[in-house]
């Protein structure tokens, strides 16, 4: 197991199977944010978090489109349960404490975009001497760097005045799903020989 | 690795030195982990105290809170960590953001301390330091990680340490931005802007206490330290020549020096703190000098201080 990606080819690149496996998991999880986000997303903006709202569908969308063109795809077998384990977890999920069915909808998919754009960092995962203009180097770097800008949506509806009442409820749900998405996460690297911190515990 | 336990988050600390021996506890900078004390470590064991380390919540590998870090996570931690050292002299030292924690800490708790060196500090939000802060917090959610690591090199460090690294940065930058997560680093940061000032306190503060600033710190300058000199009655205020705010990572040999003879002069009963003003020698070993009478320490030309 190793910290980075790799080892490298002679030309700097990150090996396919690598690539793939780094890159269905970022498809799966932004790509399922960004059908949510199309799917809340109204006809004709009305309030200016409306206006956010079609941004991170535009940046979600523009996060999968890039990986699926920058990414050296290779058949991969075992993808198939893998993706079907992570779909299985975008599913919106029950959110204790709230009432109000819209508002914790909005908790609910917050959160997990929360978890997402914090706890994910592909480029992290490079090695130093990985290629600078390789599209798939240059994608991951793009990715961590888009969802810092992403994260700030919502820390800003997570802390804001309105959830004040529901303070406690959100940071546990937050503290969960980032738990959640941080060992997908971890799973999908240690396949393919990559060994990271699972965010707040101690494996490995 | 050692880890404290505090709510559901762990504090991953570390722990070097003889259990009967003076300890000294150590606090990060915002941007910090505790592997940058080092060479503290090997300075002070070698003068025979224990010295403790650790990554603040939000910080290396200490747990990441996801939303809210509040500071009085950070003092219950410490509180955790001084725990663990028995009841022998405990000396606190931190710098920026951990000289605020220290602070606190001894406000709070300072019948478990014998010594504080508060480093290039703050008891509170001049508008200068609060818009410094919300300026770098805006470069930190724009730029990312390694945009306010560019922003604070330049800010905190001298020509004479940038000038060598100039075309090695990103190395130098790169395990500083491995271990800081943004979202952890906004967190910490928000913490900090949204302190009380801890000035009316300070005053409660009664063991020795020896505040360090660098002579050209230009995020928290002379006056801020001014304000721990003027209100904390066993305190003595050392310059730090040619040094910036980061003079801890630039001057660790010098620093570590002064640390151990501070506590030295404390542990055998000579340290007099009088509030006075010093400068530092410029190497590790140098004699400190009275800073000149009938000058103004809070300027940076010799102007005649005002007669009281």
């Amino acid at each position: 197991m190793s910290r980075f990606l790799g080892p490298l080819d002679s030309e700097g690149r990150i090996p396919s199977h690598q690539q793939t496996r780094v890159a269905a998991f970022l498809v799966s999880a932004h790509g399922a944010l960004a059908r949510q986000y199309a799917m809340a997303l109204p006809i004709r903006i009305e309030a200016a978090w409306q206006a956010e709202l079609n941004a991170q569908f535009y940046r979600e969308s523009e996060i999968v489109s890039l990986l699926q063109r920058a990414t050296s795809w290779v058949p991969d077998i075992a993808l198939g349960y893998m993706a079907a384990t992570w779909e299985t977890a975008w599913f919106p999920k029950p959110f204790e404490g709230v009432t109000n069915q819209p508002l914790a909808l909005s908790i609910e998919l917050a959160t997990r975009a929360h978890a997402i754009h914090a706890g994910i960092r592909p480029a992290a995962l490079l090695p130093v001497d990985a290629n600078a203009n390789d599209p798939f180097v240059l994608a991951l770097r793009r990715i961590e760097f888009e969802s810092g800008r992403l994260l700030q949506a919502q820390i800003l509806f997570l802390k804001s005045e309105s959830l004040v009442p529901f303070r406690d409820a959100v940071s546990t749900a937050l503290e969960r799903r980032h738990a959640e998405v941080r060992t997908l996460w971890a799973e999908a690297l240690e396949s393919v020989g990559i060994a990271i911190r699972r965010g707040n515990d101690r494996n490995p | 690795m050692p880890f404290l336990s505090h709510g559901s988050y762990q504090i991953r600390y570390e722990l070097d030195g003889p259990a009967d021996a003076p300890a000294y506890v150590l606090v990060n900078g915002l941007t910090q982990y505790s592997e940058l004390w080092a060479t503290y470590r090997e300075a002070l064991l070698a003068r025979g105290f224990r010295v403790a380390t650790f990554d603040l919540l939000g910080q290396g590998v200490s747990d990441k809170p996801a939303l809210f870090i509040s500071q009085d996570d950070h003092v219950a931690a410490l509180h955790l960590l001084i725990g663990e050292l028995g009841g022998g002299p405990i000396f606190l030292s931190g710098i920026s953001f951990g000289g605020l924690i220290a602070l606190r800490y001894a406000i709070e708790h300072g019948d478990r301390l014998v010594g504080l060196v508060p480093m290039s500090c703050f008891a509170e939000l001049s508008p200068q330091l609060l818009l410094l802060g919300n300026a770098l917090r805006t470069g930190l959610i724009l730029g990312g990680t390694s945009y306010l690591q560019d922003l604070l090199l330049p800010m905190n460090l001298s020509d004479q340490w940038l000038k060598p690294l100039l075309d090695t940065l990103d190395s130098v930058k790169r395990q500083g931005w491995l271990v800081n997560d943004l979202y952890a680093l906004q967190n910490l940061m928000e913490s900090f802007l949204a302190f009380q000032p801890l000035t009316p306190r300070l005053s409660s503060i009664a063991v020795p206490t020896m505040i360090l600033n660098g002579e050209f710190d230009f995020l928290t300058p002379r006056s801020l330290h001014e304000t721990l000199r003027v209100e904390i009655p066993d305190s003595s205020l050392v310059i730090i020549p040619k040094a910036y705010h980061a003079f801890t990572l630039e001057k660790s040999a010098l620093t570590a020096d002064l640390l151990a003879r501070f506590a030295d002069d404390v542990l055998a009963g000579r340290w007099q703190g009088n509030r006075s003003v010093w400068i530092a020698p410029e190497e590790a070993g140098g004699e400190l000098t009275p800073f000149p009478p009938g000058y103004d320490h809070l300027r940076a030309i010799p102007v005649r201080a005002a007669l009281p």
